[in-house]
């Protein structure tokens, strides 16, 4: 039996924590409409937060793996820490991109509105007016291209902490180094860290959600200044998992 | 979207007798089924489990059509996959830490209900004084769909492996819910499945005329069909014999308790008639 006070490794636990306010810090830049937005009538991906996040944080989470098992089966430098997350930042905003991008197709060549957004008159990066467009009774539709940055930034911030909390956390299970350069992290490991990060991710993801209170147009919002009660709230769930993952993983 | 915003919900049943019989019988589920398995060396009592997450699903659908009924603003999945995933790192570490302690594995299920607990209260208390989110039966409502949640995991896995033992010594090889359930994927689909059991009555029975016995039928009947289908999915990890059991069972449960829903939405409907068959193109003209 293991001795279980040491299997309490803080910089693991900090790492995950870390990654899990990425992941509330990126679903408050994700476009999310809900169901108004499936209907046209307001700005942003017509569907809830969670599925948005978990579309694209479980995309990422396939390329950090992708990644960790070219890289890491003996174990991770640091180098190879970042590089983990960004495949997994890669993997997040192609996923978020292409299901803004088909969305925006739906909203102005089946739906036939323009994408516009009725949170600020100009548009903060292309200048364009926005005001005019913006439907009688609807606040706003599709997507403009303030929201499909912010989409974007987005994906990079959740991929990011999601590939991280994954990647400590096959760290923190894979045996020692000797063992793991003959045969590599078990397959138990991988799984077992691959649904935990899900059940981190989904957490994180619903606390953001909740703070956000279902719609968001991206960073221009002005529903964007409540970003700091999700980071204390993240901070603490997050916190709560990681302490009870890594000791499992470790233990295991 | 403020689905059904408003007071709270009403119904039949009260919320602590629900909670009792969800608490109760997914306990009784997962221990009839070990330890009836234990007993007779075989894996018939697997589907024992998968009563078992019935019911403590049936909580945790009613947890949330009380919590929802105050309007969440995010839409009810959110708050089914929030449960799953507060309820799989409380279940795992629960049955884990009997084998990295080395305590027996019946405290399993009991070290996990307690972990989801605390998470769920935390959370519930976050939601309300640093999200503000205001709803007064929050963190009461929290802690159950945590908990709930956790159970359903818990006997899902136990109805795949037919067993409590997370990991063996390395040589043994005798079957666990580490090598049967997490290792081969299964775990992913009891995930989404689990949480349709808690997320999907009061999401597709909301509205002003839901009444807590229909909705509640309907987590019967979806807890079925993912009874059948983990059956499917223990096909390949227990005895055929015991697997069919499951599926059988789960089937049953989900004709028997779907036929109940269809009459309650009769009980409940205006009025309801038969349209017929669309009409064809020379009808019209």
């Amino acid at each position: 039996m293991t001795d279980f006070i040491s299997l309490f490794d803080p910089i693991s636990i900090i790492l995950i924590t870390i990654g899990g306010i990425l992941i509330g810090l990126g679903v408050h830049f994700i476009p999310v409409g809900g169901a108004p937005a499936a209907m046209a009538q307001a700005t942003g991906v017509g569907t809830g937060t969670v599925q948005l996040a978990a579309g694209a944080g479980l995309t990422g989470l396939i390329s950090a793996g992708f990644m960790y098992s070219m890289l890491g089966n003996d174990g991770l430098s640091n180098i190879e820490l970042v590089q983990v997350m960004l495949s997994g930042a890669v993997g997040a905003m192609i996923m978020i991109s292409v299901t803004m991008f088909i969305g925006q197709l739906v909203y102005v060549y089946c739906v036939g509105v323009p994408p516009v957004s009725a949170k600020v008159d100009k548009d903060p990066i292309t200048g364009d007016i926005q005001d005019i467009y913006v439907s009688k009774g609807t606040e706003g539709h599709g997507i403009p291209t303030v929201s499909f940055v912010s989409g974007v930034i987005g994906g990079l911030l959740g991929g990011m902490g999601g590939s991280l909390i994954y990647a400590i956390l096959m760290n923190a299970g894979s045996p020692g180094p000797i063992e793991s350069l003959l045969v590599g992290p078990s397959p138990a490991t991988i799984a077992l860290a691959g649904i935990f990060s899900a059940g981190v991710f989904y957490v994180n993801a619903v606390v953001a959600s909740y703070n956000i209170g279902g719609t968001i147009e991206g960073f221009h919002d002005p529903k964007f200044k409540r970003v700091p009660k999700a980071v204390i709230s993240c901070l603490i769930a997050s916190l709560l998992c990681a302490m009870i993952a890594v000791p499992i993983m470790g233990g295991l | 979207m403020s689905t059904a915003a408003g007071g709270p919900a009403g119904g039949g049943i009260s919320a602590t007798n629900v909670a009792i019989l969800g608490i109760v019988g997914g306990l009784a589920g997962i221990y009839l089924s070990t330890i009836l398995n234990g007993i007779t060396e075989t894996t018939y009592f697997s589907f024992f489990g998968g009563i078992g997450a019935i019911l403590a699903g049936v909580w945790g659908a009613d947890a949330v059509r009380r919590v929802c009924s105050y309007g969440l603003g995010t839409g009810v999945p959110s708050i089914g996959m929030v449960a799953l995933g507060m309820g799989i790192v409380a279940a795992i570490f629960g049955l884990a830490l009997c084998y990295v302690l080395g305590i027996p594995v019946v405290l399993g299920p009991i070290i996990a209900i307690v972990v989801a607990a605390i998470i769920g209260f935390i959370m519930g208390t976050m939601a309300n004084k640093i999200l503000s989110m205001n709803i007064p039966i929050m963190e009461r409502c929290m802690v159950e769909i945590a908990v709930a949640g956790c159970l359903v995991m818990i006997a899902l896995c136990v109805t795949i492996s037919g067993t409590l033992v997370f990991e063996n010594s390395i040589l043994n090889t005798d079957i666990t819910i580490l090598s049967s359930v997490i290792q081969t994927g299964f775990i992913a689909l009891i995930f989404i499945g689990g949480a349709m059991i808690i997320l999907h009555p009061f999401n597709a029975c909301l509205g002003p005329d839901e009444s807590q016995d229909r909705t509640l039928y309907v987590g019967v009947e979806k807890g079925g069909i993912i009874m059948a289908i983990t059956g499917v999915a223990s096909l390949v990890v227990i005895d055929v014999i015991p697997a069919m059991l499951t599926i059988v069972i789960g089937l049953l449960i989900w004709i028997i308790y779907f036929k109940k829903f269809i009459n309650l939405t009769k009980r409940d409907a205006y009025k309801v008639i038969g349209t017929g068959l669309l009409p064809t193109e020379e009808e019209l003209q």
